[in-house]
């Protein structure tokens, strides 16, 4: 992926945010001391814990479609050891943190859900305490250790999964703003007439988004008229008709009129039985009639073709 | 004397630009400025451009409106020209609509309207 998001920035990890991190996941520099004595066993058996992770990754039906060649799968392995071995480098920076976000951005990436990647780990905890138990070791340092390993593995999983949400909140986003945008297409009827097709439900927040947008675009275009139809707005209530008020009255403001359109029987009967007066609106059932009666404000008008004379100017 | 709005004469109409922030003196005294020009000239049309203003408080909106009214009685069609979008949004958020002003797009407008109303009563 070009120009990956910068996590770091997105999720506000600082040193201050590291520290609290770290101090929530309990682990102290006695964890990092412990871990850096351990990295003799991490060497030893690297390669054999990422070849059985691999078994059940590449084992499983849903998983193994992540890592379609030979050549995919030496590198994720290339990666896996250095992961490894980079949890017992002794130490736990903001590059340390970094890394782990690109991990989890990785994952994202390639569309692997958390869950397998959760389950993987579970695999990858018990690997090493398989491999941890083999050795010589007291029941008090078996247990340390593998504490320190756990605390570490959490913390870095506490990552991933943020860059998994940060990422979904990201793309939802994109597609609010796309659907913003959607929601407001002023269209160019002719020479100074706009038109704004509503299509669904106005709440307050879509309704000053309509007045932002028509007002714009009026100014923008120096538009004498714009139609708003509203044939497929479903419910016309008090409040939809307030705000449409209030848009015809702040086009009035810059020079320009409103017409609506689209009114239904239902909708005339709405309004007027709830009181609302929309009398200084022009409105019109049809949008054609909208659109005469638009044409008609700048000073154009619809006729019929005359069949002889046009017969005649061919 | 503080800053002041220039009117201008142009034909038949008065024409005024407004390019600075109204605060309340300022925009009292144009009110005044305004009268007094009109009962001189005996202009039939005023136009006020607005479009270098990008904040209108309820106390110029106010006395645009009632200009207007003042301007009427005097035999003077007022119209207010060139607000910006972001300003119209606000007062009519306010609850400010201005009924009873007239409003153009632009200057050209402005005139043309006012060049209509002329000629309408002129008819009569």
């Amino acid at each position: 992926m070009n120009n990956a998001p910068d996590y770091m920035t997105i999720l506000k990890i600082d040193n201050r945010e590291l520290k609290s991190r770290l101090a929530f996941f309990e682990l102290t520099d006695e964890d990092f001391a412990r871990l850096a004595s351990l990295r003799d066993f991490a060497n030893k058996y690297t390669h054999e814990i990422t070849e059985a992770l691999y078994d059940l990754i590449l084992g499983h039906p849903e998983t193994k479609p992540f890592f379609p060649d030979e050549n995919t799968v030496h590198h994720v392995k290339g990666r896996q050891n250095a992961y490894f071995l980079g949890l017992f480098s002794g130490k736990c920076d903001l590059g340390y943190v970094e890394n782990r976000l690109k991990v989890g951005a990785v994952h994202e990436d390639i569309g692997m859900p958390p869950k397998w990647y959760l389950g993987a780990y579970r695999r990858y905890l018990s690997l090493i305490y398989d491999r941890l138990i083999k050795e010589p070791r007291s029941p008090k340092e078996l247990s340390d250790s593998f504490g320190s390993i756990k605390k570490l593995i959490f913390f870095d999983m506490s990552f991933a999964i943020d860059t998994y949400i940060a990422a979904n909140l990201q793309t939802l986003g994109r597609h609010q703003a796309a659907i913003r945008e959607l929601s407001t297409p002023v269209i160019k009827v002719y020479d100074r007439v706009l038109l704004l097709p509503i299509v669904g439900t106005v709440d307050t927040q879509r309704a000053q988004q309509i007045m932002e947008a028509v007002l714009t675009r009026v100014v923008q275009d120096q538009a004498m008229v714009i139609i708003l139809d509203i044939a497929g707005v479903p419910v016309v209530d008090t409040k939809v008709a307030d705000h449409l008020i209030k848009t015809t009255a702040a086009v009035r403001l810059l020079g320009a009129q409103t017409i609506l359109t689209g009114i239904s029987a239902m909708v005339a009967r709405t309004v007027v039985q709830l009181g609302v007066d929309i009398t200084m609106m022009h409105t019109r059932t049809r949008l054609a009639d909208g659109i005469t009666l638009a044409l008609d404000m700048v000073g154009k008008r619809i006729s019929d073709k005359d069949p002889l004379k046009d017969a005649a100017t061919n | 004397m503080s800053a002041s709005i220039p009117i201008l004469k142009i034909g038949a109409n008065l024409l005024a630009t407004v390019q600075i922030e109204l605060s309340d003196t300022v925009s009292d005294a144009f009110q005044q400025d305004v009268l007094t020009t009109i009962e001189k000239t005996g202009a039939s049309g005023l136009v006020v451009d607005i479009s270098a203003l990008d904040t209108v408080d309820s106390y110029v909106a106010g006395m645009l409106a009632n200009t207007g009214k003042m301007a009427r009685l005097m035999g003077t069609e007022t119209v207010v020209v060139g607000m910006r979008p972001e300003v119209a949004a606000t007062l009519v958020r306010m609850g400010y609509m201005l009924e009873g002003v007239n409003t153009a797009l632009s200057l050209e407008e402005g005139l043309a309207h006012l060049a209509r109303t002329a000629a309408k009563r002129q008819g009569r």
